[in-house]
């Protein structure tokens, strides 16, 4: 897909460099490129290849190299990395196709994986399907070994028992193996004999130890991430090897980053030291390309939102920073169901997924009312609109009989929809509901807004914020379309459009800093804390970052450090989160923690427990490199000297409840600075920003489009 | 259906965002809370209702206790409290089990919300509180005065101005008063979020007509499931351990056209344990078996449940007299949902569910290395088979409650824990057989004596089959080996083991 260039090639100098970027989802992989200084990008997208995932990878870099070298004499400046994100640990996991796996755990213990929390993740439903583990019975041995809460032995590992231990192993047949002892989050002598006994025995074999994964307290929990580890490690390890030499073939000497879930990115090995930590790395991607433009517009509080076919996500971020969950569901049983998944303990982009996107079928319920999704018609039947077979009106059915979608711009004009299949599948629904279809395209975009604007609320409510102190950016190719009800239903008055929509996960791998999270969980009242074995911990869990960082190409001395800890009064269910610049760790530390404790527990519950003990629940590390502001530009000649419009179309105005028409605008050939009013409709090749409502629309110096809402 | 102003468009829209600010005041609750059963049992109901105190919109985590609930509580504090007395600012309290929700540990507290002069709406949260005074909760408590402090219908705020007599009783009875108040605060400030975020809409919205709207079509909804079962008389029959003897749970189910009654004649007279069950909460959990039985999405109002009726004779366990004990309802009361599934099997071959049973827990009090601890750990059992299913194992239900992690426990109490295990083969045998039971092991390891008080249910009475399945194992509690009665608290010392088993699921079908 390479773009018409302008004439006057570019000299390349030689202090010019590109990055580039490349995300694997599950239809597409989307690769960008961004030249170094200047920030000018290139977008490529192929179909993903899921026999081989890195074929599709290599396809997309080799694409934008020769976009890049286009129009520069066919030559392009040296690759400085590879940034990497992908679904591969997210699919194997829902697919169950990872290694056999073994598991190794305390005596009196091996049911635990399959017992689980014993709740519910459903009320009212008496046939819920339960998640199977990972590892089953037949594959779990138990080894004679016993710690207490501090650590000390109650039953001592001997080496008889391992020998026992690795011929019961040597008989599995297994590609990996899994080992979690009670209280090795404390203690992680046992485990590390175990691994090392196993490592020495069976050299081919993935091992994984709960206190190098997730060294935090909760035996099933950190046992579902060890075993979730290992059950992907040799498919990634595998993978990365590979794309590692593809990368290595198309642009030497360029390294290769992963993205994490928790919003950063690491070299290929550590990454396959711990390959569970790549889960979300796609979803994180798209959060950081929010986080970036809203920097660039100088706003820090914000509600980053990406729709897109099957769903909508939503995430809060405040003063700058993505809020971090530490523990995350994988695999779920039942998609949107808390709790229908497999834990796993690892710091994510907090965000919330919610069944709507533009493929989100409408439906008449038990109640006589309509209701969308969240069954979507995926890409295939796709909505009716498609004419591949799909026969149940949609989210995109509903946007192009509203006028927001162009029939004949859908990806660019490659795609071209049919209206009247999507009038057809309305008038199905229109008759049993006895309205007209207008009404029924009209209720399906306004239901479908509402379910997004209801989610979204009552997270923001669980964080503790109020959604009109936010701004909503908009990624996904449906997120756009829907943004602006949205945030008028939130009564969130301004709303940003990245540029790129599409690629939006590709951008914030490029803006992502390098990133490293360590914890270790040790249950102590602080006034006992034993501040010598901390400054210890601390010291290593830093030296073995710092390690980590520079691997991943950070420069160690740039690097922003956070101790992060988790507290409570002894005896509470719930942790306050306490988080403090580095320091020196030592007795003096106390005064800084408790007064953080406090002044965070007093906003969460308004007064603090007088008499009560406060308690370190587990301790964190979160090294990163220094985020920058990221300035990106179109690579080719897309903006033109004057803005373009298309010409005018009827669309639906929601508040004047009447078809009319309203300008469009190509979207390339809006030059920063440029000045609209809505309504309006501005289309690019994967989205159209629909502002259906009067406000402002600037276009920003890096090319975003700000919307500030006039009518509510 | 009746014409109406609203289309079905514009009445999911309206009725949708009543929901969401019910669960974004809900979630605002959570966040706040002291109380573990609110953070991880979701023990809490939020509800709007009209100025009549019928029930318009309820949160989605509710859990089957509450269902029907606050609606009748506002009713009751409308009793006392008549509307045109009532000021902007005033807030009622109870935990009134006939008035509330089946015991005293449920606070409820409900805020009139008004409109132009008028009130137009109820803002009420109950929830479960941290602490409520009286006796560690036990089923061998003997009526509600060793249960806690009762609190009847009274203002704890009235007119903006909190009720500082109030507050201080409430405080000098509960053993933990910064948690207890401090949760009665957050009830509070849930209903004045309910407020705030419903006034910009009451221009728009009329709450009444809504509500009215959705109830009729919830009824509608649920008197279509009810219709579809054949008419008829069905009858199911089960035991609870019991104390000196077994308590019987005799059910009687009619479906005559689109009603559905669920008489309790016949069952066990009150008894002086905390085991008795009121009404209300009769009422609750008989609705959410037939809910999940018939109409698993209508949602929780009143509607829904309109034409389902329940009764039991005054007296009885199912509508015991004042002063009986109910902290420990939920041992018999749980009960009822399996009564209920057998009683329908017959005509619901297809949806019904064997017997399984009820949570049991152990909770440990003492103090080590001259600090007070208190850790209870819940356990669940087998559940019942089904005709395209075998049974959950250690799946709580009816209700929802989590085990405790072992690294947790041990870390609130001086234990360790031996074994967490699957009681393989407790499942009652079938066609297919009925889920697995638990087996739980724990030794005492502090030099102190430490107070343990178990809830064990089925040590004598086994979870039934259906359609030939055969009953899955009871379960048993040891002390060093020798059976003990759960009944009792016991003082544990150094090395102490104790064994708690818990039953296996009834099977459904001949076993092939």
């Amino acid at each position: 897909m390479a773009k018409k260039m302008k004439k006057n090639p570019i000299k390349s100098s030689k202090y010019e460099s590109i990055r580039i970027a490349v995300d694997i989802g599950g239809t597409f992989t989307d690769g960008l490129a961004v030249l170094a200084p200047g920030g000018r990008i290139w977008v490529a997208k192929t179909l993903t290849t899921p026999r081989d995932p890195g074929e599709a990878v290599s396809t997309v870099i080799v694409d934008l190299l020769k976009q890049v070298a286009a129009g520069r004499g066919g030559a392009h400046p040296a690759v400085a990395e590879v940034v990497h994100g992908t679904t591969l640990v997210t699919n194997t996991l829902i697919e169950r196709k990872g290694a056999k796996t073994g598991l190794v755990v305390t005596k009196g213990t091996r049911d635990v994986l399959g017992i689980g929390r014993e709740i519910r993740y459903e009320l009212y439903d008496l046939n819920l399907v339960i998640p199977k583990p990972l590892v089953p019975d037949a594959l779990r041995i138990e080894v004679d070994e016993r710690l207490d809460v501090e650590g000390g032995v109650v039953t001592a590992l001997t080496d008889a028992e391992i020998g026992r231990l690795i011929d019961g192993i040597g008989k599995l047949g297994v590609q990996a193996v899994a080992v979690c002892l009670l209280h090795a989050y404390v203690n992680d002598t046992h485990e590390k004999k175990i691994a090392a006994a196993i490592r020495q025995r069976f050299p081919g074999l993935s091992v994984s130890i709960s206190s190098g994964i997730a060294r935090e307290i909760r035996e099933y929990e950190r046992m579902s991430t060890t075993a979730a580890n290992a059950y992907v490690q040799p498919q990634v390890t595998e993978y990365l090897e590979r794309l590692d030499g593809r990368v290595h073939g198309l642009a030497p000497g360029a390294p290769l980053r992963i993205m994490v879930s928790s919003g950063g990115f690491t070299s290929s090995k550590a990454a396959a030291e711990t390959p569970i930590l790549l889960l979300e790395s796609g979803p994180a991607g798209g959060v950081l390309s929010a986080v970036n433009t809203a920097r660039n517009a100088g706003i820090d509080q914000i509600l980053a939102f990406d729709m897109g076919g099957t769903t909508a996500k939503a995430c809060v971020v405040v003063g700058g920073e993505p809020l971090i969950a530490h523990s995350f569901e994988c695999a779920r049983v039942s998609r949107f169901a808390r709790g229908s998944g497999l834990p796993i303990l690892m710091p994510s982009i907090d965000l919330i997924e919610i069944g709507a996107g533009g493929g989100s079928i409408a439906h008449v319920n038990d109640l006589g009312l309509l209701n969308v999704g969240p069954e979507s018609a995926g890409a295939d039947p796709g909505p009716a609109c498609y004419g591949q077979g799909g026969t149940g009106a949609t989210v995109t059915d509903a946007d192009l009989v509203l006028g927001y979608l162009n029939a004949d711009n859908f990806l660019g004009g490659e795609m071209k929809l049919r209206k009247d299949l999507a009038v057809a599948a309305l008038q199905k629904l229109a008759t049993r509901l006895k309205l007209a279809p207008t009404d029924v395209a009209w209720g399906i975009c306004n239901i479908v807004n509402e379910n997004m604007a209801s989610a979204a609320r009552i997270h923001i409510a669980e964080k503790g914020h109020d959604p009109r102190e936010f701004a909503m950016v908009a990624t996904g190719g449906a997120g756009p379309l829907h943004v602006m009800e949205v945030a008028r239903k939130l009564q969130i008055p301004r709303v940003l459009a990245t540029i790129a929509a599409g690629a939006g996960s590709c951008l914030g791998l490029l803006a992502a800093p390098a990133r490293v999270d360590r914890a270790w969980s040790n249950p102590t009242l602080v006034k006992d804390i034993d501040w010598t074995k901390v400054a210890s911990v601390y010291a290593d869990l830093r030296a073995d970052a710092e390690n980590e960082l520079e691997s991943a190409g950070a420069s160690t001395t740039s690097l922003q450090w956070w101790i992060g800890v988790e507290m409570r009064y002894a005896g509470q269910g719930h942790n306050v989160s306490v988080s403090l610049p580095w320091r020196k760790i030592g007795t003096a530390m106390s005064a800084a923690l408790l007064k953080e404790f406090e002044r965070n527990y007093r906003k969460l519950y308004g007064h603090l427990v007088p008499n009560a003990a406060p308690q370190v629940v587990t301790w964190r590390l979160t090294g990163r490199s220094v985020v920058k502001s990221h300035q990106f530009t179109w690579g080719d000649a897309r903006v033109s000297a004057q803005a373009v419009m298309r010409g005018k179309r009827d669309i639906w105005l929601p508040l004047k409840r009447k078809y009319a028409p309203v300008a469009v605008y190509d979207r390339y050939s809006l030059k920063p600075g440029t000045r609209i009013s809505g309504p309006v409709i501005l289309e690019e090749r994967e989205s159209t920003l629909v502002v259906p409502v009067a406000a402002d629309v600037r276009v920003l110096p890096d090319y975003t489009v700000s919307i500030t809402i006039k009518e509510f | 259906m009746k014409k109406t102003k609203f289309d079905p468009i514009a009445l999911e829209i309206q009725w949708k965002r009543l929901v969401s600010m019910v669960d974004e005041a809900s979630a605002a609750f959570v966040r706040t809370s002291f109380s573990v059963l609110v953070r991880e049992a979701n023990d809490f109901a939020v509800v709007l209702t009209d100025s009549q105190g019928r029930s318009i919109a309820q949160s989605v985590l509710s859990i089957p206790s509450f269902i029907g609930t606050l609606p009748a509580t506002v009713k009751h504090f409308l009793d006392k409290f008549p509307a045109k007395t009532l000021k902007p600012g005033d807030v009622m309290i109870t935990n009134d089990p006939w008035m509330g929700t089946g015991h005293i540990h449920d606070v409820n507290v409900a805020m009139p919300i008004f409109h132009k002069g008028k009130i137009i709406a109820f803002a009420a949260v109950v929830s479960h509180m941290p602490d409520i005074g009286g006796r560690i909760r036990n089923a061998g408590i003997r009526d509600i005065y060793e249960e806690g402090l009762q609190i009847p219908r009274l203002k704890l705020i009235e007119a903006g101005k909190p009720v500082q007599a109030l507050l201080d009783m409430i405080g000098q009875n509960v053993r933990v008063p910064e948690q207890t108040l401090g949760d009665i605060w957050a009830q509070v400030a849930a209903c004045k979020m309910l407020e705030e975020r419903l006034q910009p809409l009451l221009n728009d919205i009329n709450l009444d007509e809504l509500g009215a709207e959705i109830r009729s079509r919830s009824e509608a909804a649920m008197r279509k499931a009810i219709k579809a079962v054949p008419d008829g008389v069905y009858h199911a029959q089960t035991r609870h351990d019991g104390f000196e003897e077994p308590i019987l749970i005799n059910c009687t189910v009619t479906v005559k056209g689109e009603k559905l009654a669920i008489d309790y004649t016949g069952s066990s007279l009150q008894v002086p344990r905390a085991v008795n069950v009121v009404p209300i909460y009769t009422f609750a959990y008989s609705a959410f078996a037939v809910k999940a039985l018939l109409c698993p999405d209508v949602p929780n109002n009143e509607g829904s449940f309109m034409p389902i009726s329940t009764s039991a004779p005054l007296g009885s366990i199912f509508n015991p007299r004042y002063p009986a004990a109910s902290g420990g309802r939920g041992m018999i009361g749980h009960m009822m949902v399996p009564a209920i599934m057998m009683a329908l099997a017959d005509v619901l071959p297809e949806r019904a569910i064997a017997e399984g049973s009820s949570n049991s827990s152990i909770t440990v009090t003492g103090e080590h290395r001259g600090r007070p601890y208190a850790a209870v750990n819940f356990m669940n059992a087998g559940q019942g088979a089904t005709k395209h299913r075998e049974g959950f194992t250690m799946l709580s239900f009816p209700s929802n409650l989590s085990n405790t992690p072992i690294e947790v426990f041990e870390q609130m109490a001086p234990v360790r824990v031996i074994e967490r295990a699957i009681r393989r083969s407790s499942g009652g045998e079938g066609r297919h057989r009925g889920g697995n039971g638990l087996r739980f092991e724990v030794e005492m390891v502090a030099d102190t004596p430490m107070m343990a008080s178990m809830i064990m249910t089925r040590f004598r009475t086994a979870p039934q089959g259906i359609f030939g399945g055969r009953p899955g194992k009871v379960g048993a509690l040891r002390l060093n080996g020798k059976s003990i009665d759960p009944a009792e608290h016991w003082v544990l010392k150094k090395g102490d083991r104790v064994v708690m088993e818990t039953a296996g699921g009834g099977g459904y079908g001949e076993p092939v």
